[in-house]
């Protein structure tokens, strides 16, 4: 698939960039790629692009921009250094380098959860103009947009997505005669777990995760933490339903109380003491990793709905590129360049996917075959094609600089639920008021 | 008298059952530490957690140093190190003297001005810091990580309390003899300080060794990364290679066990003399 995806290329290379071989970058080491010949750099043909950027990306997305700058340096003339980094080292470091107005790079990665809060440091440059020109907002899934859009204007590009489904173990599920294509709600679902042994989970909802598994479920109903006036609402209806939901998976005794990423937790997964792992895509790539004894023997689902008939799409997770506006015109120019035609071309994104198990949030990706193909991992089940349905259908999430508050507060207040303390009424409540009173806002 | 005896007995039991489990308590996660180093991750996951060491440090070794040069980065702290405890030892214990010893104006007033910067957190001086830095040209360069904390509150605090006790006649007397101001300090004040000079110096090491978001952002490229920021690097999102971690943070504590053991008799007297002598 990669090799196809590559191929494709040459016929790109004339609609993107100059495509004018030439002598390869300048050598300078400017961070900002700005460093004073680059407007004027003759092979260039004068477009007004530096002739060499910075891009910083961490652990794997990093690896995958590698690909991607590879290939744009063959087509362009120009130099696209890919730095990686430590996740919350390059986190850290990035917020430092936006506040102080200097040393960021023209392009660097942004997680969609942390969009508003970098966007907030007003250091951050729009790129409206650029996505309407290159028309390409169509082609990404809509959920996407919403945490990177700011009063009205858009501040990255979507790279990629995590849209959500339950990995479950196929041979645990047919000893004890369960059947994924039965379960549609929670309820099923808890009904189908009670056929499992005592010293065997149907899922793990760890104490100390549950603000993660709220937000899932949350956005899966369209819940959105904060209203677009800024009122705090984890107290409305979607949230108490989630809540409750919560509540009944783990008064039922079907759930395993392990912290995520431990060694018992993967150990727990090796052997099949859990059965099912609601996660999302990039799951996938953990599990090979760290689990190889195991594929094979997993299949997916979407995820329960918590009504009968009620969606089933959620999302967890995913990154854009952003640019700092602290960079020259000519490496903001060179940087968005290199951006769509890594995030907004097909080619690039399928390559990165392939490689890196990075979903891509381009649509137009999703028709094709590589979606269909039956994997596997999955005992032959064409995972990708329920993925990229889930995508299309999860619902944006206004993430703002109050998310971690937000978190917080849900995780204290449905721990206190679950150890029976408080009705799920009374946890919500007192989440949206503990939310209320750490940012200043009102109650919606 | 033999109930007292018993008494001691029974005392002393408890202390060292005491003194035992703490060490326990501090020793596990180290140990831990040295066999995860050897293991390859694989059973770095399994539970219940091997204990006994493996054959995979090389490999694991040869990993890490494919991803990061860790020598390097090792040799980098090192010197960052030792080049800043030097340099602060000379600052500090001069700072302290004229403090302890000589009378000028606005002497107290500027005294507890420096003792009052010790509230300022990192993070708050980190932003002013690299934008002094990138406007001096500094960035990615190891002075600029070695300068801004040379003249250290704390080291001038604990030599000004130390020198208070060297007695005002030894001081004269060689004044007398015709010692200029340099060489009383040198010759006479410091060669008295050598315990608190050693816990100075292994405070100041500490401090330097495990400084984290300030070299962050001031060391740009990999070949200049302290061992904080090489870790810092190895923790991704998906996949956290922990063998290599592990690997990495075995290597970093040999030289602070190395300095420690040094001056491990220095540091407890030096600690203990700002505290007896007031």
């Amino acid at each position: 698939m990669k090799g196809a995806g590559l191929a494709g290329l040459a016929g790109l290379a004339g609609c993107i960039g100059t495509g004018d071989p030439g002598s390869g970058g300048d050598g300078g080491d400017g961070s900002d790629g700005s460093d004073g010949s680059d407007g004027s750099d003759e092979s260039d043909g004068g477009n007004g692009m530096a002739s060499e950027i910075n891009v910083w990306g961490w652990d794997v997305a990093a690896r995958a921009l590698m690909i991607t700058s590879e290939e744009y340096e063959s087509e362009n003339d120009a130099t696209v250094a890919v730095e990686e980094f430590g996740r919350s080292a390059m986190k850290d470091r990035l917020q430092t380098n936006l506040l102080s107005g200097s040393g960021a790079p023209a392009v660097s990665m942004l997680e969609s959860v942390d969009g508003p809060s970098f966007i907030d440091t007003g250091s951050v440059a729009p790129l409206t103009d650029e996505i309407e020109e290159a028309g390409v907002q169509d082609d990404f899934v809509s959920g996407k947009w919403e945490a990177l859009t700011v009063d009205g204007d858009i501040y990255a590009l979507p790279w990629d997505t995590g849209p959500t489904a339950v990995y479950y173990r196929r041979s645990v599920y047919d000893e004890h005669d369960i059947d994924p294509d039965s379960i549609e709600t929670w309820e099923e679902f808890i009904e189908e777990g009670q056929k499992l042994p005592d010293d065997q989970y149907m899922l793990n909802l760890p104490e100390g995760d549950l603000s993660g598994v709220w937000r899932y479920q949350f956005r899966q109903l369209s819940g959105e933490p904060f209203l677009e006036s800024g009122e705090v609402n984890i107290h409305n209806e979607k949230s108490l339903r989630v809540a409750r939901n919560i509540k009944e998976i783990y008064d039922a005794d079907i759930a395993a109380n392990i912290e995520g990423w431990t060694s018992a937790w993967f150990s727990a997964y090796g052997d099949a003491t859990i059965a099912s792992l609601p996660s999302a895509a990039w799951m996938e790539g953990t599990l090979r990793a760290e689990l190889p004894d195991t594929a094979g023997d997993w299949g997916v689902f979407k995820i329960p709905a918590l009504e009968s008939g009620g969606p089933r799409a959620s999302n967890w997770g995913g990154s854009n590129l952003m640019i700092a506006d602290q960079v020259s015109d000519e490496a903001h120019a060179r940087g968005w360049d290199y951006m769509e035609f890594s995030l907004a071309t097909k080619e690039m994104q399928l390559a990165m996917y392939d490689e890196y198990g990075l979903f891509p949030a381009l649509e137009t990706t999703y028709d094709d075959p590589v979606f269909d193909k039956e994997l596997d991992f999955y005992d032959g089940q064409p995972a990708r094609a329920l993925f990229a349905e889930v995508a299309q259908d999860a619902p944006g999430y206004r993430f703002t600089a109050d998310t971690p508050e937000v978190s917080q507060a849900i995780e204290t207040e449905l721990q206190r639920m679950i150890n029976g303390e408080q009705s799920p009424e009374e946890a919500v409540q007192a989440a949206a008021e503990t939310v209320a009173e750490n940012t200043d806002r009102d109650l919606a | 008298m033999r109930d007292q005896r018993r008494k001691d007995a029974v005392w002393r039991f408890l202390t060292y059952a005491f003194v035992i489990t703490m060490v326990v308590v501090m020793m596990v996660p180290l140990y831990w530490m040295l066999v995860a180093a050897t293991l390859p991750q694989e059973q770095f996951l399994q539970f219940p957690p091997r204990l006994i060491p493996g054959t995979a440090f090389l490999d694991n070794f040869a990993a890490l140093q494919e991803r990061l040069d860790f020598v390097r980065t090792i040799r980098n702290s090192v010197f960052i190190a030792v080049v800043y405890t030097l340099l602060s030892l000379v600052l500090c214990s001069m700072g302290g003297f004229a403090f302890a010893k000589y009378e000028f104006k606005y002497k107290e007033p500027i005294f507890y001005t420096i003792l009052a910067t010790l509230v300022l957190p990192i993070q708050l001086l980190v932003i002013p810091l690299f934008l002094l830095m990138a406007q001096l040209d500094w960035t990615n360069t190891f002075r600029a990580i070695i300068l801004p904390w040379a003249a250290n509150p704390i080291g001038i605090f604990l030599m000004r309390q130390n020198m208070k006790s060297i007695p005002d006649a030894l001081l004269e007397s060689a004044r007398m003899d015709g010692a200029t101001e340099f060489q009383i300090f040198y010759r006479i004040a410091l060669p008295t300080m050598r315990s608190s000079l050693a816990a100075l110096a292994i405070i100041l090491f500490l401090f330097q060794w495990d400084l984290f978001l300030y070299p962050l952002v001031i060391l740009e490229s990999a070949d200049m990364y302290t061992i904080p920021i090489g870790l810092a690097q190895l923790t991704g999102f998906q996949r956290i290679y922990y063998d290599q971690i592990m690997v990495a943070a075995t290597l970093a504590i040999v030289p602070m066990v190395v300095l420690f053991l040094v001056l491990q008799k220095q540091f407890v007297s030096g600690i203990l003399a700002g505290s007896l002598k007031e």
